[in-house]
């Protein structure tokens, strides 16, 4: 209370220094006049009366001094002081401080820049009400459709049957919202428009998935749950983006009709413009349909088995999660075994085994945070390192212009200053210098931040922003700081320990080198950060280029693929068959073309379809049996389109029709997982969900390609074929006759424009759209682009890191030699070489670089282990790249302390000697 | 240095509140003459240091000061105790006769009483 009452006086007395300046004088004077007269009156002459007050009444000065201490708030004016002091300072050695706020700029830019990223995809909640009382059903985030009887390690994913349930037996949610898991593409266009439909991402959603997330309308209004039943009028929510985009915010676009997928659709709102839907991702969806509606488009929703939906609750205030966790396991078994007679025998045997989890969903569901997780906690290890580079410069900067000041300072010690309010004024200067760094830092950052994006989610509509937020800003504050006071604390502390007698001596006789061995030490640790950098920024170049220069399989030279969804134009099965072979006909008579394919999915697009296969002959596959295979379905000459091989029997053809016995098309590793060592040509197979179909006969084997994105760095795994016109009876999978890719494949020399393709498939069907038309080769690299922009960042960090590195031992070798001059001088007067001196002066900044070399080893192979997994294949502790990283960082900081040695050998002793 | 500013610091300041509790209203020469009495020389080179006593004493309340006029008919800052500095005066004294007994009784012990 006391102190408290002081401070405020003491800060209001601050304000009136003036006045209070006055007070103290005049008490001062009355004080002295009081004594002098007493003084005459005890006989004194006036003079010596006025004298001896004075000497009783002792320093005024001093005194004054520490009434100024008592009275205003000595910490804040000594800042001021100091801050002005700085400043005036830092503009009277403008190379030095742009220098350093370069410098500075670019590693705290770059480390903002990932956590810019970090803190978007790792940390940041949905944009909704109350985050935190959000609960999402499932620890790994699922796509598509998996079976709702049965789900490796817990239930993630859920039927619409099941939602239910759940939503109408479970107490404790406010709102349980269910949504399709996975994006959809849906082809919409305005009813009345003239153009082609254009295909967008959507989602269905329940009815309050709106009103579970808080959500209210930019503009219209959200669904609700009279929207969402089987009999209510078609409506859609349209996102702001496409809204504002696509339709200029037209404010009719509320009531109106967009056809999805050839259906009406009436639009009933907006969205608001920060909402990107439950999951952050690349594709946010551009509309909401309730769930309902899902029954006309795709019909799995009243199908109990097909697992396909998300759920999100909202729980009431104060109700526990693990109670809600507990009781919906229980639903989960009541659920499962009311379903018990059409679950078949694999399934009714991981009864026991089916769980699920409740976890916080205040993010959404992260798959992207599983996703970059990794990589970005690789890119926020290299930005740390380029920071601590960056502060191991900035620090050796400051130490030599520390001793450029030691005069200076040490005539203030000798007049009296204390050592707090010398180290005070140098971290004054530092942490200025590091603010206006992180300043501009944030600069650096953002452009930083939008060139990854930009790299990252091309011509995407990922929700995540490069302008700095509050928490970005914080942290760029923070980092600022921390940095500031990192590379101020060793010159603060080292400009104290100046003897002050040298003020007296004269500068640069003295021959001891204060600050020396911490100057040492830092161009050590940075050499150590760098080597850690380059070798990390190698295994990744490595590693990326084993990825890109595999034996895929296939060939990209010469082929072209365009995208289409015949079921976005409302094709019917039975359609697909003679549309396919109108778009080859079409595409084929196109000039310098010479094979077109369609399939289901063509190499390394990112998609993957497959389940269980059962080989005929042999019992059914046991529940915890590996017997998984990939499917594709193609059309004829899909092999030689792809420039897939076919290594014995033969490829899909035109032979094979609807009516002729039901083929397949093995990869060779099917071949070798389940027909070890036998000829698989005249076998026959089938998908264990036909159950009594086994009615694949193989009459071919294909060369192993690499048709997946996952397990890049695995072998290629079992694959089969299927001709695009059979069907299984009974139907199993009528999805996968919607094929995707269409490859076109060229003559050399020709250059087809994805103008002419789109041409020509308007002539074929004007409603069908192209979603995207691109090079194989692109659709290739595409898989790699993360892999590539890590490769590149960490490789621009350790050239950074690199040329930071140099700069440290070309000015710590400059610094050392120019100590010298003298010492050499007088040696080459004695009759030492020239090559004695440069071998003097190189013998110095080697045994740093070595040292470096030695205490970098280690920091190199912890951080190609944290890397791990992301090599793919190439060894962590890899000699060569390890080898090629210290030849690069040894031989630049020879060059960086070759150049200062050759300089001072080139001196002449005279003038060496005649410069003291 | 600082610690010995501090101890006489500290020893003033009961010394000032004192001599405001006995004579009332004073200027700040009135309390140095007093202090310089009853103490001998604790003040009698250093009358000056009186003043950042007096500046704190004051910020932290336990007295109050006004312009007013001398005996001598001269303008002078007058200082007076306040309620807060009349508790602080007896916390203070009774707290400094505590020590003082404590020490006292540990001169006053001789060798043959710790036996």
């Amino acid at each position: 209370m006391k102190t408290l009452r002081r401070f405020l006086t003491r800060l209001s007395s601050w304000a009136h220094t003036q006045q209070d300046d006055d007070r103290l004088r005049s008490e001062i004077e009355d004080h002295i006049a009081m004594q002098t007269a007493d003084n005459i009156r005890a006989g004194l002459s006036p003079v010596d009366a006025r004298r001896e007050a004075l000497l009783k009444f002792g320093a005024v000065e001093a005194m004054k001094e520490d009434y100024r201490d008592q009275r205003g708030m000595p910490l804040m004016e000594t800042l001021i002081l100091d801050t002005r002091h700085a400043l005036r300072r830092l503009r009277m050695a403008p190379a030095f401080t742009i220098t350093t706020i370069l410098t500075l700029a670019l590693g705290i830019g770059a480390t903002t820049s990932i956590f810019t990223l970090a803190h978007a995809v790792l940390l940041k909640s949905l944009p909704v009400a109350n985050p935190a009382e959000l609960y999402r059903l499932g620890k790994e985030a699922r796509c598509c459709y998996w079976s709702s009887y049965r789900q490796d390690k817990e239930i993630s994913l859920v039927s619409y049957d099941q939602y239910k349930y759940f939503r109408d037996n479970t107490k404790g949610f406010t709102e349980l919202a269910a949504f399709a898991a996975g994006g959809a593409l849906f082809g919409a266009r305005r009813s009345g428009a003239t153009e082609a439909a254009q295909s967008y991402p959507g989602e269905y959603v329940s009815g309050n998935y709106f009103a579970m997330f808080g959500i209210n309308a930019y503009a219209g209004r959200m669904l609700t749950s009279a929207d969402d039943r089987p009999s209510a009028p078609p409506v859609v929510v349209m996102s702001y983006r496409l809204w504002q985009q696509k339709y200029a915010s037209d404010a009719a676009m509320i009531g109106s009709i967009v056809n999805l997928d050839d259906r009406p659709f009436t639009v009933v709102g907006i969205t608001p413009p920060g909402f990107f839907g439950d999951t952050l991702r690349n594709t946010p969806p551009d509309f909401f349909l309730p769930l309902n509606a899902e029954q006309s488009i795709d019909g799995d929703l009243n199908n109990p088995s097909t697992a396909w939906l998300d759920l999100i609750g909202r729980i009431q205030p104060g109700a526990q999660a693990s109670s809600i966790e507990a009781e919906m396991r229980v639903e989960l078994r009541q659920w499962l075994l009311s379903h018990w007679g059409e679950m078949d025998a694999n399934e009714r045997a991981t009864f026991a085994d089916q769980t699920l989890y409740l976890l916080p969903g205040g993010a959404g569901i992260t798959s992207m945070r599983e996703q970059y997780e990794h990589w970005l906690q690789i890119l926020m290890m290299v930005s740390g390192f380029v920071l601590l580079i960056v502060c191991a410069n900035v620090a050796n900067l400051m130490l030599v212009r520390g001793m450029e000041r030691r005069r200076q300072t040490s005539l203030s010690i000798a007049l009296g200053a204390r050592p707090y309010r010398v180290i005070s004024q140098t971290l004054t200067e530092s942490i200025l210098l590091s603010l206006f760094g992180g300043a501009a830092g944030l600069g650096v950052a953002f452009g930083c931040t939008r060139l990854i994006l930009h790299f990252t989610f091309a011509s995407s509509g990922v929700p995540i922003s490069a302008s700095p937020s509050i928490p970005v800003l914080l942290f760029a504050l923070a980092v600022s700081l921390l940095t500031g006071i990192a590379f101020g604390v060793a010159p603060a502390w080292m400009a104290t320990r100046v003897d002050p007698i040298e003020a007296l001596r004269g500068a640069g006789r003295s021959t001891a080198r204060t600050g020396s061995f911490s100057r040492k030490t830092l161009v050590v640790l940075q050499t150590a950060f760098s080597l850690a950098l380059l070798t990390s920024s190698g295994l990744l170049t490595a590693a990326l280029y084993t990825l890109e220069h595999q034996d895929f399989g296939f060939e990209q030279d010469g082929r072209l693929i365009a995208k289409i969804d015949p079921r976005l134009s409302g094709y019917k099965r039975d359609q697909l068959t003679p549309l396919y072979q109108r778009i080859r006909d079409a595409l084929a008579a196109m000039p310098g073309v010479s094979v077109v394919a369609v399939g289901f999915y063509s190499p390394l697009n990112g998609n993957n379809w497959g389940g269980s296969v059962w080989m005929d002959g042999r019992p059914a596959p046991g529940p915890k049996e590996e017997s998984s295979a990939s499917m594709d379905r193609v059309t004829a000459d899909f092999f030689d389109a792809v420039g897939n091989p076919i290594v014995s029997g033969r490829g899909i053809t035109a032979q094979d029709t609807a009516t002729s016995r039901h083929v397949a098309v093995v990869n060779q590793s099917f071949a070798r997982k389940y027909f070890k060592g036998e000829d698989p040509i005249g076998k026959h197979f089938g998908r264990l969900e036909s159950r009594t179909s086994r009615s694949y006969e193989i009459v071919g084997v294909a060369k192993d390609a690499r048709y997946l994105t996952t397990g890049l760095a695995k072998p290629i795994g079992p694959l089969y074929f299927l001709p695009e016109a059979q069907h299984d009876l009974p139907e199993t999978d009528p999805g996968s006759h919607f094929l995707h890719d269409i490859v076109i494949v060229t003559r050399p020399g020709v250059n087809l424009s994805a103008a002419q393709v789109t041409q020509a498939m308007a002539a074929v069907d004007p409603n069908l759209p192209v979603i995207l038309i691109r090079p194989l080769s692109e659709q290739v690299t595409g898989v790699f682009r993360q892999q590539r922009l890590i490769a590149r960042i960490t490789s621009l960090f350790g050239i950074l890191s690199l040329l930071l590195a140099g700069i440290g031992i070309y000015g710590i070798t400059a610094y050392n030699a120019g100590c010298r001059t003298t010492e050499i001088g007088v040696r080459m007067a004695l009759g030492a070489s020239r090559s004695d001196a440069v071998r003097l002066i190189l013998r110095g900044a080697l045994w740093l670089i070595a040292c470096g070399l030695v205490v970098g080893m280690p920091l190199a192979f912890a951080a190609g282990r944290f890397l791990g997994n992301q090599l793919y294949g190439v060894n962590p502790f890899s000699p060569s790249v390890t080898l090629v990283a210290v030849a690069t960082l040894g031989l630049s900081a020879l060059v960086a302390s070759l150049v200062p040695a050759l300089r001072t050998s080139r001196i002449s002793p005279v003038e060496a000697l005649r410069a003291e | 240095m600082k610690e010995k500013t501090d101890v006489l610091q500290g020893t003033l300041a009961l010394m000032v509140l004192k001599t405001l509790d006995v004579l009332g209203s004073l200027h700040g020469y009135g309390i140095a003459r007093r202090i310089e009495q009853i103490s001998g020389d604790l003040l009698s080179v250093n009358q000056g240091t009186l003043y950042p006593v007096l500046l704190k004493l004051e910020q932290e309340g336990s007295i109050a000061s006004a312009w007013g006029v001398s005996e001598n008919k001269r303008k002078a800052r007058f200082y007076r105790l306040t309620r807060a500095g009349r508790k602080q005066l007896r916390a203070e004294t009774r707290s400094w006769e505590d020590t003082a007994a404590i020490i006292a009784r540990f001169f006053a012990a001789k060798a043959e009483d710790l036996k």
